[in-house]
């Protein structure tokens, strides 16, 4: 450790100036215009924004599939990650790698795939036609279940990889002891795996439930402007109508829910660390 | 300071912060000693070799090395080597190219860079691992190699962190007869670092024993050894009945006791390894509350009015069972008078 | 106590939900027929053909491997002597220093791209193309900190000093000892800032102009447009090359460990 703190600062400045006026100020004045509306500080323009059904249902609608993405992410990493640490090491770092592959493509076009595969002669209509579950194509695209389905394939890589990293944590042996003790799978599971892998259950959780809230593209392209959720809502309230002000409550309510997901996940971090 | 102190420290206060490592030491050492700090973890003694490498500033103070001060002098211009406890070899760079680092700096190049890395690498014995990566090397070697990439520089003081603590018993051994022998061979000035007495007593020429930032007693291994002259000091050095002595008397917690004989006047306690008590008669009594078997020796901890003692008796006298009662002295010719206490 | 049949059940669905779709589009690009369907309709190469045909992706394809390569080179420019700062000095405000650097990824980078938009593209009259470079520059910048002070960390400090006590200055131990043995994190992060950058859409969305288009925009536009395969197409070259980065970066620096 060296003590020079002028030494330090002028090392650190640079970045941290830049952050702070490319970043950080312009964000912070386009907060402060929906809390500061015709000279002087309200709160109007939060509670004309919620007055609107429809944006009530945009803020439910947002929250409503960003818990639904994380509980399903949640259920699928568990399955997943538990198969992973269970294969042989060269079978398991190929299958890691096969996970992290997808976070290194375009999110458009891992979006834009679905377009082919829910679309009107997409697979999945051709498939219920063929077996006669359905003699007309059903509507899946620019459905909240498309939205849905979108980012669950595009953030369920970020639970898969926190549990399996939670699961080779766990200390060895615990499994076989729980079962010679006479525990069930159910049990073990309930009372044993999942207790030892709180953290990275709440790290996933927590990068899932971010991602998805704040997710532009799916939600664009599968959803349209029939699925509306706080970000499209956000594009459309500042491209058509121009209207700052929805913008910036939409904004402030966005940095919140993104913000207190990463403050959970830092809480946890030192929480291990301290440990 | 005296005129033949090579490295000195006069009046150091060393922190951290606003915490205070080391205040008020002053240390005069000559050319070509070997000097040892001693004393527990956060006593200073790495603070203190850290400020004498020029890698931490002193709050206020003076380090001079051959006549020059260099409180001021930046680390990269004192001509002061150091051996990291963890060795800090550069994990990129080949054994050869680790050695030759100060060398090339100083502009040194070819057939002259060649032979001076080579004889330093002959040195430490390790010639033939010229184009090993650190990574390769156990933990033995790499330590010479850190200690052939210091002598190669021919550093005015050579400083060693805890050089032996991260060794197996056996390679530790080897490692102190190859720093002696380096040091006699070469002449430098050493300053080594440890909290383990035993390696301080069989390598040092003086020994600078600390405790809270401060000096607690310099002196020859034998000095140290059999005068120590603080009940910290004596405890390190294994006199582990350490008593307060009060108008003549001994002060202990549980009231006074008088001893055979006239105690000097100076002293303000008095220390006796557990072998200098004296087990058999005289005109204590305590009762036997744990024996162990060392070989040549038994040793027992008693029970007594004065406190805890230990003892050390030869194995070939009679045992004393478990709950015994036995008489002891605690021989005031013999034992070590301390000037401070506490 | 054997779970080796479902767990077989259980990755071969994991699998096909995450690169399944890719299997997808690459078939659907390969289609002869004029608008995109799977099972695709003939096989041709002409809609791979159309994508580097189209003046618009190669302009667009240009400019975010401009700005993917720059601002990562800024960004790593600005972050590696912060991180080092952070992790080798005890510096006063060192939080609020990594709270500011950093939180470029804790907002939603539509915020950020409006934001820009409004005060400090609109007001000083900044050219589109260097907003998209500052902009991008920020986003990249929580990502290369974290991988660099990550590196940073796992080099013992006292290398450094050793090298000092061997005579060289502090900026001569930083290239000669601290930068070649964080040449994988430095590589590692760049890996990461350029895809971050390349495939950066919200940040991007509100900047982008008519004319000077990052390619993820372009192609948000074309699909709107048209329903033909060459977004597809554009898609699969894309992912190919992704691909080909990840083979690379894992084979020679092990980049999973660092994202």
């Amino acid at each position: 450790m060296f003590q020079n703190r002028a030494e330090a600062l002028t090392l650190a400045l640079p970045a941290a100036t830049f952050a702070a006026l490319v970043f950080v100020l312009p964000v912070i004045v386009l907060l402060s215009g929906g809390l500061h509306v015709e000279g002087r500080w309200t709160l109007e323009a939060y509670q004309r924004f919620f007055a609107d059904p429809l944006n009530r249902l945009v803020v439910w609608r947002t929250l409503e599939l960003g818990a639904l993405v994380t509980a399903a992410a949640a259920v699928i990493g568990y399955a997943s990650a538990l198969a992973i640490v269970d294969l042989p090491a060269a079978g398991k770092s190929r299958m890691i790698g096969l996970v992290v592959l997808p976070l290194m493509i375009s999110p458009v076009a891992r979006t834009y795939a679905w377009l082919v595969i829910l679309g009107r002669a997409g697979i999945v209509n051709k498939a219920l036609m063929l077996i006669g579950l359905t003699d007309e194509p059903v509507r899946v695209l620019f459905t909240q279940t498309a939205v849905f389905i979108g980012l669950l394939q595009l953030f369920l890589p970020l639970m898969v990889l926190s549990l399996v990293s939670a699961l080779e944590n766990m200390p060895n042996d615990v499994i076989p002891a729980a079962r010679v003790l006479g525990a069930n799978w159910l049990q073990i599971f309930v009372k044993v795996v999942l207790p030892l892998t709180r953290e990275g259950l709440v790290t996933g959780g927590t990068l899932v439930f971010a991602g998805s809230v704040t997710a532009y593209i799916t939600p664009a392209i599968l959803g349209g402007s029939k699925v509306l959720t706080l970000v499209t809502l956000l594009y459309q309230r500042v491209t058509i109508a121009n209207d700052l002000v929805s913008a910036s409550v939409i904004a402030f309510i966005l940095i919140v829910m993104s913000f207190s997901a990463n403050l959970l996940l830092n809480r946890i971090a030192t929480g291990r660390s301290l440990k | 300071m005296s005129d033949s102190a090579y490295l000195s420290l006069e009046q150091l206060k060393l922190a951290y912060g606003k915490t205070v490592a080391v205040d008020r030491l002053d240390l005069a050492i000559k050319q070509g000693e070997l000097i040892a700090l001693l004393g527990p973890s956060g006593c200073g003694k790495t603070t203190t070799m850290r400020a004498i490498a020029g890698l931490l500033a002193p709050v206020s103070g003076h380090i001079h090395l051959d006549s020059r001060d260099i409180t001021r002098v930046a680390a990269n211009k004192r001509s002061v080597g150091l051996v990291f406890q963890s060795y800090a070899l550069f994990p990129h760079l080949a054994v050869f190219e680790n050695v030759a680092f100060g060398l090339r700096l100083k502009g040194m190049r070819g057939k002259e860079l060649e032979d001076r890395v080579q004889s330093g690498l002959k040195t430490v014995g390790l010639s033939s691992f010229a184009s090993r990566k650190p990574g390769e090397l156990s933990g033995g070697q790499q330590q010479r190699v850190a200690l052939a990439r210091s002598m190669v520089m021919e550093p005015k003081v050579l400083l060693l962190d805890e050089p032996l603590s991260n060794l197996d018993a056996r390679l530790r051994l080897e490692m102190r007869a190859e720093l002696q022998r380096v040091q006699k061979e070469t002449g430098v000035t050493m300053i080594f670092v440890t909290h383990d007495q035993a390696e301080a007593l069989a390598l040092a020429d003086r020994i600078v024993v600390m405790l809270n930032g401060t000096i607690e007693q310099i002196g020859a291994p034998e000095e140290i050894y059999n005068r120590p002259n603080s009940a910290f000091v004596a405890d390190f050095v294994g006199f582990e009945n350490v008593f307060r002595v009060r108008a003549g008397e001994l002060d202990t917690e549980t009231g006074r006791f008088a001893l055979g004989g006239a105690i000097p006047r100076e002293a303000q306690g008095l220390a006796w390894r557990p072998s200098m008590v004296e087990l058999g008669g005289g005109p204590f009594e305590g009762s036997v509350r744990g024996m162990s078997f060392a070989g040549g020796t038994r040793q027992y901890l008693l029970d007594t009015p004065l406190g805890p003692i230990k003892v050390e008796a030869s194995a070939h006298l009679p045992t004393h069972a478990l709950g015994a009662t036995v008489r002891f002295d605690l021989p005031v010719s013999i034992a070590a008078p301390l000037q401070r206490f506490g | 106590m054997t779970m080796r049949q479902p767990a077989i059940v259980v990755l071969g669905l994991l699998v096909a939900f995450l690169v399944g779709p890719f299997v997808v589009i690459v078939a659907a690009s390969l289609s002869a027929g004029d608008t995109l369907a799977f099972p695709p309709q003939g096989f041709s190469l002409r809609w791979v053909a159309k994508v580097f045909a189209e003046q618009s992706f190669r302009s667009s394809f240009a400019l975010s491997m401009f700005l993917a390569v720059f601002a990562t080179l800024a960004a790593l420019v600005l972050g590696i002597p912060a991180s080092y700062a952070m992790s080798r000095y005890s510096m006063p405000f060192a939080e609020a220093v990594r709270t500011v650097v950093s939180s470029p990824i804790i907002v939603p980078g539509i915020i950020v791209g409006l934001a820009l938009l409004r005060y400090l593209v609109a007001p000083f009259g900044i050219n589109v193309v260097v907003a998209l470079f500052l902009a991008h520059t920020a986003l990249v910048l929580p990502y290369c900190v974290r991988v660099v002070s990550a590196s940073l960390d796992n080099l013992r400090s006292d290398v450094e000093e050793a090298a000092i006590l061997l005579g060289s200055s502090r900026l001569g131990a930083f290239f000669r000892v601290v930068l070649p043995n964080i040449r994988n994190g430095v590589l590692a992060a760049f890996i990461l800032g350029f895809v971050t950058s390349f495939d950066q859409v919200p940040v991007s969305l509100f900047l982008s102009g008519p004319g000077v288009q990052t390619l993820p925009i372009d192609m948000l536009g074309y699909m709107e447009r048209t329903y033909d395969p060459s977004v597809a197409a554009l898609s699969s070259l894309l992912a190919f090359l992704s691909i080909g980065i990840m083979f690379v970066a894992e084979r020679f620096i092990g980049f999973s460990r660092y994202v």
